[in-house]
């Protein structure tokens, strides 16, 4: 895919505006909330950004790894729970580096690096979803970079347990129907859900990143909804 | 649906408070843009309005913030320190090696960028113009050779070649009766004339181009009849080769044959050139030219052997006569 793709016109700093809308939200549930708190911290970092492609455009390799520590946690998580495995997680992020390296000379500061970067890997990440979608993988079971089994769910609960096993266990139930749910939205439903619900992005940044209409976007993040409540209907 | 929604919004105008059917299916289309906070300013207030007046909007809002809390029960769980230390180094490694898109790869395949970036336009473009001008001018030239009497009409160096590539045809190769000044007319982007001696560097490389390259046979006989009168230069009898060889016109290969008939007995490749034209040349007054040009080599075995041939299979009965009557008169050999 070549980088000149992923180039729209944006104005620099486009991201900052919608966040910090965001910001008023009286509706965000705790994770978005978190990933705000990343994000503005990350909003600080972003104004050195410029300086840091430039000379990673001249060829400054220190330089861009700079960059990539600015972003890599939250690409590597984005990663992570679209993909639900670890080493499918490393392989995306490696290639969205490794492609942003290679087509770095085409950044022309048209949208700001954030959405620039997140492009390359909501690209990557779709491609890995259509893969998996021919696969028929079960969306819950991961595979962790040893190469063993095991469901991020359960770990997840497991990270909370001590306090109530029964609790513990009916959210292990409920978080494998929301993997399976999950499962059986298109790639793009999927992927506009995640930046949207558990990414806290403005549905304006999602279209942009994933080269498509605000309104577009709302569209499909409708549809998925609509799809997972239907889905998980069915399944109590 | 949100085609509605988006209409609403672009009016900024309230639906008719009457149609409450309306105004509800609307609120319940926008109720999830509302949970996740994507409604505009006036969309919300409406919507924030119509709930506290209809409960069952209200039960819908419960629905969804509902369904908003359940999917968030699946977390998004941060990558562990020691994922994002392993996907690091495994980035740097490849680091290494790979190389980046950046200044030069910018410089290069994108010039339009840095053109841009200079920000010199205006500058620029007046050098263009400048440039072109100038070339323009320097392009119109007309020389006369130094040697034999005329004299150079422009300062242009007679001794600097033309590229070739700037030769678009030669339109036309006149020789001056009883001198050896040669006038030529050549195409770049305007017809031009150049004129000079024979021995004229820029004189000899457009008889040259025109030799192999002219579109028109007339002018490729007149380049290889003037060429003929120079055909101790090595480049010359290569033309003359050339000509022989592969010109679609039989009289300028006829000319070539000509301007080569001196050099048959010194120069291997040009006799190897002149039998290849006895037995594969199509037309048989090429052939005929070629047969007296051997002649006097009739002795050499290789000629003999095209001799011998061109007797029992040349279609032309005069053709294989005289080569039968030259191998006939031909000493006998050990």
């Amino acid at each position: 895919m070549p980088a000149d793709s992923y180039a729209v016109a944006i104005p620099v700093g486009e991201i900052s505006r919608p966040r910090r809308a965001e910001q008023g939200s009286g509706n965000q549930n705790p994770t978005s909330y978190r990933n705000m708190r990343g994000s503005l911290a990350a909003q600080g970092n972003r104004i050195d950004d410029t300086s840091l492609i430039r000379e990673a455009q001249q060829g400054n390799r220190a330089a861009f790894e700079v960059l990539v520590r600015h972003y890599d946690q939250s690409v590597l998580r984005l990663a992570l729970h679209l993909t639900g495995s670890e080493s499918d997680a490393q392989d995306v992020y490696q290639e969205a580096f490794l492609k942003a390296y290679k087509n770095l000379g085409s950044f022309r500061f048209e949208c700001s690096f954030y959405t620039w970067i997140y492009r390359i890997v909501t690209n990557l990440c779709l491609d890995h979803l259509r893969k998996r979608n021919v696969r028929k993988e079960d969306a819950p079971v991961a595979v962790d970079a040893s190469g063993e089994e095991y469901s991020r769910l359960e770990q997840f609960a497991d990270a909370r347990s001590g306090a109530n096993p029964e609790r513990d266990l009916m959210r292990r139930e409920l978080g494998r129907k929301i993997g399976a749910a999950l499962s059986r939205l298109t790639p793009r439903e999927r992927m506009v859900f995640e930046l949207k619900h558990y990414h806290g992005l403005k549905l304006r940044t999602v279209g942009e990143m994933l080269n498509t209409t605000e309104e577009t976007a709302k569209n499909t993040l409708f549809r998925a909804t609509q799809k997972l409540r239907a889905a998980l209907a069915e399944m109590r | 649906m949100l085609r509605y929604a988006g209409a609403f919004r672009r009016c900024g105008r309230m639906l008719p408070r009457r149609d409450t059917n309306m105004k509800c299916d609307w609120v319940r289309q926008n109720i999830l843009f509302y949970v996740y906070n994507e409604l505009e300013d006036d969309a919300r207030y409406e919507v924030e309005q119509h709930l506290a007046r209809c409960p069952e909007c209200a039960t819908e809002l419960k629905a969804a913030r509902k369904f908003h809390a359940t999917l968030s029960e699946m977390p998004v769980v941060e990558p562990t320190p020691n994922l994002l230390t392993a996907s690091r180094m495994r980035l740097q490694e490849a680091l290494e090696t790979a190389q980046p898109g950046g200044f030069w790869h910018r410089l290069i395949l994108e010039p339009g960028v840095w053109l841009r970036q200079i920000r010199m336009a205006p500058a620029l473009a007046a050098a263009i113009f400048i440039v072109g001008f100038g070339g323009g001018i320097g392009a119109t030239y007309n020389f006369l050779s130094a040697r034999g009497g005329p004299v150079a009409v422009t300062d242009q160096p007679l001794a600097q070649p033309l590229e070739s590539s700037a030769i678009a045809g030669i339109r036309s190769v006149t020789q001056e009766p009883g001198s050896n000044q040669v006038s030529i007319k050549y195409d770049t982007v305007l017809t031009q004339e150049a004129q000079g001696s024979l021995n004229d560097q820029r004189i000899q490389q457009l008889l040259l181009f025109a030799a192999r390259n002219n579109y028109n046979s007339g002018v490729r006989m007149d380049s290889v009849d003037v060429l003929t009168q120079a055909p101790d230069d090595s480049r010359v009898r290569e033309v003359l080769m050339y000509a022989l060889q592969n010109d679609t016109n039989p009289g300028v290969r006829l000319k070539a044959l000509d301007g080569l008939s001196g050099f048959v007995r010194q120069d291997a490749r040009v006799k190897d050139e002149v039998l290849r034209a006895l037995i594969a040349d199509t037309n048989s007054g090429v052939r005929l030219q070629a047969l007296r040009l051997v002649e006097p080599m009739k002795a050499d075995s290789n000629v003999r052997s095209v001799l011998t041939k061109l007797a029992q299979t040349d279609e032309n009965v005069s053709i294989r006569s005289q080569a039968r009557t030259m191998l006939a008169q031909m000493p006998e050999m050990d």
